[in-house]
């Protein structure tokens, strides 16, 4: 029974170390989330300004950042940041290369990827907003902040929770080419197991698994925050 | 700005457009075909062909394609019966494993958006064909798929885009692609920027002529929803 | 006057359409009861009845849209074969389906024109596709067609282009464009607005005229007395009476019908 033995939990087995590397992919994704999140709002908010300028700068990102392959953008992020990093480095003294840490590296271009992604959900689920509820809103005399605050972003937030859904299941598949930079995740754990073993298919298959396990227990949580998030409208999106 | 610099990359990743291309299109004509098998079984009524078409959908689009490629190019050599078939010349070839994974997992996506665009096809429309004669095949090429893929045609432009990007990963399983030459060029010369800026140019310009021609065919399949009718 | 079961299985081979005992359930409720029903050559029946006492069904019933789980049915003197499966009828040849199918004409209540193709392509889909003749010919009798109910320069537009009484009239063109032995119509002019209804009529009319042979679910009471030369009235899933129009209209009628139509009368 090898196969039990190298993705077991021994001395032989890979099995804690998949484990590891699953856990390592889930914060790479989680961090790039709430980075997007931010960036995300960010672009959204340029884009509906009004201001030409602003608009423009914020359709750039989305286009370009949607428009262009992921492992180039990591590429990008990778060696320009390490790039930066030792220029500073010199700046300061220090002589040699300095690298971003892998980890930083990928999140942070993940998470610019999924800004991109998540500022076109937001910006669908503020058009999505009957402006009646706006003006509703302004005539009883809140001022902006109120709004935004009461009901704007909550509004929002209940419009994007599925395409955030779809934003994050982007991610977690995206985080897979963060493993060129050498993160220890689930793709590059996979594959370093692959290597050392030469057990190519099974541990392909086995992290494939993984990954299958984390998209389809992130679709199930979505799913409920979706019908939590529905249940004072019952009818405005239809059925569940 | 080095222009001399941007020349020669611009240069030296336009002579990798072509593979990119060739990736891109040969993924989607098979991915496209696959796609419409996998539908067919996907709302077909026996059991077995629905689950497998499920079961595909469902690990072919919540898996990394990366995975799946390097499963494909590392993993079907370890079979003996695959390396002695007829068909290891060809599944040796990293082109060959690039687009028989590009196109495996596009057609688990594809399939989903040509499912939607079915659902969208109104039983009225299907029912006035089947009352004049109409069934099976026929009812399908003409009626029931033409309907679907207009509906199908948004989602299915985002679909090509990604499919565009995803190409880049070929570069991992050393197919010279526009990202892999890139990334040559960066650790050769680490001057990121300017060779990404480059790269980027040359995808989006991709994006858009492909985005361009998705855009026109959807102009001349949408003018039944135009409010002005075309004049003869 | 209560209606006659035909008994003679020869009258049914010459007769246009033959229903014989037709019945149908859903689940558990029984829609159609048992109905029997004779079209010759030339015949314009007009089935009337209040909502869900079956009539849609009926129709749908003849031109095998749903399957009746007993009864038979002839359709210019083809009986169409059936098998038992699970006590009910299923048919034996989806081929027979499909060419009974051709043969009779069938008008919805909301048109069904498909939104994808212009009213020529509408009208040609048929004949090129379903009976394989020559495209040449199947636009040129399109294009006759389209001149024959009034709307000959829209043959280029798209549904959504026209008004309702005008789709209506390209899916009775539709219709025609297969060359139907009969025409079953279902509520065509329920769905219209009051001043769209008469070209509609008015297109039925001369179709009668010609001697198609038709049946009409309708509520338009003047189309049923004045073009009609046979009124059947249905309720609750089985023919309540039925004759001539003059007959029916007269008052000697059976209570229900009485009621129903001096409900019309206001
Ligand atoms: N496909 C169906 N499934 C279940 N019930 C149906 C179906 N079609 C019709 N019915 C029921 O059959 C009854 C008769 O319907 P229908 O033939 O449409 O009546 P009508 O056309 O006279 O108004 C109604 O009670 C309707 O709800
Ligand atoms: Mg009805």
């Amino acid at each position: 029974m090898w196969i039990i033995e190298v993705l077991g939990f021994g001395q032989q087995g890979w099995g804690g170390l998949l484990i590891a590397g699953a856990l390592m992919t889930l914060c790479v994704t989680i961090v790039a989330l709430l980075l997007g999140a931010v960036l995300g709002t960010m672009v959204a908010w340029a884009k509906l300004s009004g201001n030409r300028v602003l608009s423009a700068l914020g359709n750039t990102y989305t286009t370009v950042f949607r428009g262009v392959p992921e492992l180039l953008i990591i590429y990008l992020i990778y060696f320009g940041g390490s790039g930066a990093v030792t220029a500073i480095g010199r700046y300061l003294g220090y002589e040699g290369f300095l690298g971003l840490p892998s980890f930083a590296a990928g999140a942070l271009a993940v998470g610019i990827i999924s800004g991109a992604y998540q500022a076109e959900v937001y910006r669908g689920a503020f058009l999505a907003i009957p402006k009646g509820e706006l003006e509703a809103a302004e005539a009883i005399g809140m001022h902006r902040g109120l709004r935004f605050r009461r009901i704007i972003a909550p509004q929002v937030l209940r419009f994007a929770i599925p395409g955030i859904g779809n934003v994050w299941q982007l991610s977690l598949k995206d985080s897979a080419l963060v493993s060129v930079t050498g993160l220890a995740d689930l793709m590059r754990t996979s594959q370093v197991a692959a290597g050392s073993t030469r057990q190519y298919f099974l541990f392909f298959i086995a992290g494939g698994c993984l990954y299958l396990v984390l998209t389809s227990l992130s679709d199930r949580l979505f799913n409920r925050a979706e019908r939590r998030a529905n249940r004072s409208m019952p009818s405005s999106l239809g059925h569940a | 700005m080095d222009f001399v610099f941007i020349f020669q990359t611009m240069k030296t990743l336009l002579a990798a457009v072509p593979m990119t291309l060739a990736l891109f299109f040969l993924s989607i004509f098979f991915g496209g075909l696959l796609a419409l098998l996998i539908v067919w079984m996907r709302v077909a009524k026996n059991p077995i062909l629905r689950n497998f078409a499920k079961g595909y959908i469902f690990v072919f689009r919540g898996s990394p394609l990366l995975i799946q490629m390097f499963l494909v190019f590392y993993g079907l050599g370890q079979f003996g019966f695959i390396r002695y078939s007829f068909l290891w010349p060809f599944l040796r070839e990293p082109f060959v494993c690039a687009v028989l994974s590009l196109a495996l997992c596009t057609a688990g996506y594809t399939a989903e958006i040509f499912r939607g665009g079915l659902r969208a096809v109104s039983v009225k429309e299907i029912e006035a064909a089947r009352s004049i004669g109409m069934s099976g095949f026929l009812l399908v090429r003409r009626i029931i798929g033409p309907i679907a893929f207009r509906h199908a045609l948004p989602a299915y432009s985002t679909e090509i885009v990604m499919m565009v990007k995803s190409t880049a990963l070929a570069s991992l399983v050393t197919v010279w692609e526009v990202t892999g030459v890139a990334q040559r060029l960066i650790s050769q010369t680490y001057r990121t920027m300017e060779v990404f800026l480059c790269a980027a140019a040359i995808y989006l310009i991709l994006n858009f002529l492909i985005l361009q021609a998705m855009a026109l065919l959807e102009h001349r399949l949408s003018q039944h929803r135009r409010a002005v009718p075309r004049l003869p | 006057m209560v209606h006659e079961h035909s008994a003679d299985p020869a009258a049914a081979t010459v007769n246009r359409l033959s229903v014989r005992n037709i019945r149908k359930k859903f689940g558990s409720l029984e829609v159609l009861r048992g109905i029997s029903l004779e079209a010759h050559d030339g015949d314009v029946i007009s089935i009337l009845g209040s909502s869900g006492s079956g009539k849609s069904t009926f129709l749908r019933c003849i031109n095998l849209l749903e399957i009746a789980d007993e009864g038979e049915i002839w359709v210019d003197g083809e009986h169409i074969n059936m098998v038992r499966k699970h006590g009910r009828n299923v048919p034996a040849s989806s081929k027979q389906v499909d060419h009974i199918r051709a043969e009779l004409g069938m008008v919805f209540q909301s048109f069904n024109l498909w939104s994808h193709m212009t009213i020529l392509q509408n009208l040609i889909e048929g004949p090129v596709h379903v009976l394989k003749r020559p495209r040449a010919e199947c636009i040129a009798e399109a294009e006759a067609l389209l001149e024959k109910v009034g709307i000959a320069e829209k043959r280029h537009a798209y549904p959504a282009h026209l008004s309702g009484g005008q789709q209506q009239r390209a899916a009775i063109a539709r219709s025609l464009a297969m060359k139907p032995k009969v025409m079953l119509f279902d509520e065509p002019t329920s769905a219209l607005d009051p001043e769209l209804v008469g070209e509609v009529l008015r297109v039925m009319r001369s179709l009668a005229e010609e001697g198609m042979t038709m049946l009409v679910v309708t509520h338009e009471m003047n189309f049923a007395r004045d073009v009609s030369n046979r009124v059947v009235f249905m309720r609750e899933g089985l023919i309540d009476c039925d004759g001539s129009p003059a007959e029916m209209f007269s008052g000697a009628t059976s209570p229900a019908f009485r009621q129903f139509i001096g409900n019309f009368r206001g």
